[in-house]
């Protein structure tokens, strides 16, 4: 990885390292909205097997796309190799 | 992978680096349209729904159809990119970014109908503090959350090398592709990661697209409403956003082919393929449209019939036929024989289905809610100047985002181009040897045993 010597470098990997936690804040707050459902589900007795069900499907799949975006932001920004 | 000193492929770069006139008459366009979607929504928000032509028993009208139409056309996108990635079919490369850029965009249009339909969009806040997941609303509002998330990352990471082109190659907006490009050098590393997350994204999409419009299909099928309640709604559905996501991508290929000149990389071969999808697409459309109405015919249920017969031969037929000669009639003709006028024809047949498809919707949506099985009586819909001007304002807006996209980024991969040249090719050959018997026979091979 070339040195970020400049202000401008430092600024660009500021901000790319920004978009990273843009989108684990993005998906972490949908993980945390479902969340909120089921727990108000549980809380008025309102048919929490539902919430839970749909839940089961959903959280995984929203941390698997979060975990390939992770991937990819870590590999391509810690990559120290050159072309 | 792409050398940023390569300019063989100048032709994707123009439309970044020089605007022309047509494009400024494009916006201009397209935004004259949004104006007229923006003052009727502005009506519609200031004096209430009762500016529309939604009444009792006909709440949905144009804006459930766009939802479902828009909805489906996002299935072009990720699903045929997903797929012909995953089938290392070569002619793909070309295609993809368009095919992916189409999802992101119509997922926002689509999910902005509901908006629109919800009348007070503050009420919004109600599905995030209060939803209920028992409700089939719940479960389309979690699928295309999930569908939209996947579709973004899958649209954005193809194209960080194509954005380091850009950083390395155009003077303007430097700031912008330094920060997407994401440090990217091409470095093996890099790559080895870019193409694994390709990949998983790639598998990843598939059942998330499959499901969503399931889920779509749900919020219809799990009433008890005539010509609703359908098993085979969910697999009709996502047949029918194939069919229109197809019609939606040639349709695309074709604009931006002939305003940016990409003559060069949409080839009649591209689109004799993708008609020949389309055709089989077609086909499995007219089957599930019959299993459909034969089941309910066969029932003769005495509500069902209503319904059947107020789409045969009562106030819905124009919608219904049309929607069959454009779906299936004009599609067929065009599409069986494509040797001569490839272009020409499947342009023809893209056209009807993206008419047909959205016809589709709509005569699912309006008759059931105009002949309810509840004893509320009858209705009619007839859609006001407000419902036409966001019907308008939707295109205008998937088509203004389309164009501006291109503005931005190329609108076709480049890299993925350049890598077809340099390492495709061979890569093919490999690969066919592979599939094929060994061609050294054996000097004394035994005779086979048994059979």
């Amino acid at each position: 990885m070339r040195r970020l010597t400049s202000a401008p470098d430092r600024t660009v990997r500021a901000l790319q390292w920004g978009i990273a936690a843009g989108t684990v804040l993005f998906i972490g707050a949908i993980i945390l909205w479902i969340t909120h459902l089921i727990r108000t589900a549980w809380r008025l007795g309102d048919v929490p097997s539902a919430s839970i069900g749909i839940s089961l499907v959903a959280i995984p799949v929203f941390l698997t796309v979060l975990g390939v975006g992770l991937y990819v932001f870590w590999g391509l920004l810690t990559d120290r190799s050159e072309r | 992978m792409a050398d940023p000193a390569d300019t063989r492929d100048a032709a994707l770069l123009a439309p970044i680096e020089r605007t022309g006139r047509g494009f400024y008459w494009t916006v201009g366009l397209l935004s004259l349209l949004i104006l007229w979607g923006a003052v009727a929504y502005w009506t519609q928000f200031d004096e209430g729904l009762g500016v529309t032509g939604l009444h009792q028993p006909v709440s949905w009208g144009f804006y459930v159809t766009n939802f479902v139409f828009f909805i489906g056309i996002s299935h072009a996108g990720t699903l045929i990119s997903a797929i012909l990635r995953l089938s290392k079919a070569e002619w793909r490369r070309p295609i993809t970014r368009m095919a992916e850029v189409i999802t992101v965009m119509v997922l926002f249009i689509g999910a902005g109908q509901i908006l629109v339909d919800l009348g007070r969009p503050d009420r919004m806040m109600n599905i995030i503090r209060y939803g209920r997941y028992q409700s089939p609303l719940l479960w389309d509002a979690t699928s295309i959350s999930a569908y939209l998330t996947a579709s973004m990352i899958y649209l954005y990471i193809p194209m960080i090398p194509d954005i380091a082109i850009l950083r390395d190659r155009v003077r303007k907006r430097k700031l912008l592709y330094s920060v997407l490009a994401m440090g990217w050098t091409g470095s093996e590393h890099q790559q080895k990661v870019l193409n694994r997350a390709i990949a998983i994204m790639a598998v990843l999409v598939i059942p998330i697209a499959v499901s969503v419009h399931t889920v779509v299909s749900f919020v219809f099928s799990m009433t008890l409403q005539p010509m609703w309640r359908s098993t085979i709604f969910g697999p009709y559905f996502v047949v029918g956003a194939i069919f229109s996501g197809i019609a939606a991508l040639i349709v695309a290929m074709l604009v931006f082919r002939k305003a940016y000149g990409l003559h060069g990389y949409l080839k009649p071969i591209h689109f004799r393929y993708l008609g020949q999808l389309l055709l089989v697409m077609s086909l499995l459309w007219f089957y599930f449209t019959f299993a459909e109405y034969l089941t309910a015919y066969y029932g003769n249920e005495p509500e069902e019939m209503h319904v059947f017969w107020a789409k045969f031969s009562g106030p819905f037929w124009p919608f219904f036929w049309g929607m069959a000669v454009t779906n299936f009639v004009i599609p067929v003709l065009c599409l069986v024989r494509l040797g001569r006028h490839t272009i020409g024809k499947v342009l023809t047949a893209s056209l009807s289905v993206t008419v047909g498809m959205w016809l589709e919707r709509f005569i699912i949506v309006v008759p059931t809610l105009s002949n309810p099985r509840l004893p509320f009586g009858e209705g009619i819909y007839f859609p006001t100047w407000v419902e036409w001007g966001e019907l308008a304002g939707s295109f205008a807006l998937f088509a203004l985002f389309f164009v501006l996209f291109t503005k931005l980024f190329p609108v076709i991969s480049i890299w993925e181009i350049r890598e077809g040249r340099e390492v495709g090719l061979k890569e093919v050959e490999e690969r066919l040897l592979t599939y094929l018997p060994e061609t050294a026979e054996p000097r004394h091979a035994e005779p086979e045993r048994g059979w």
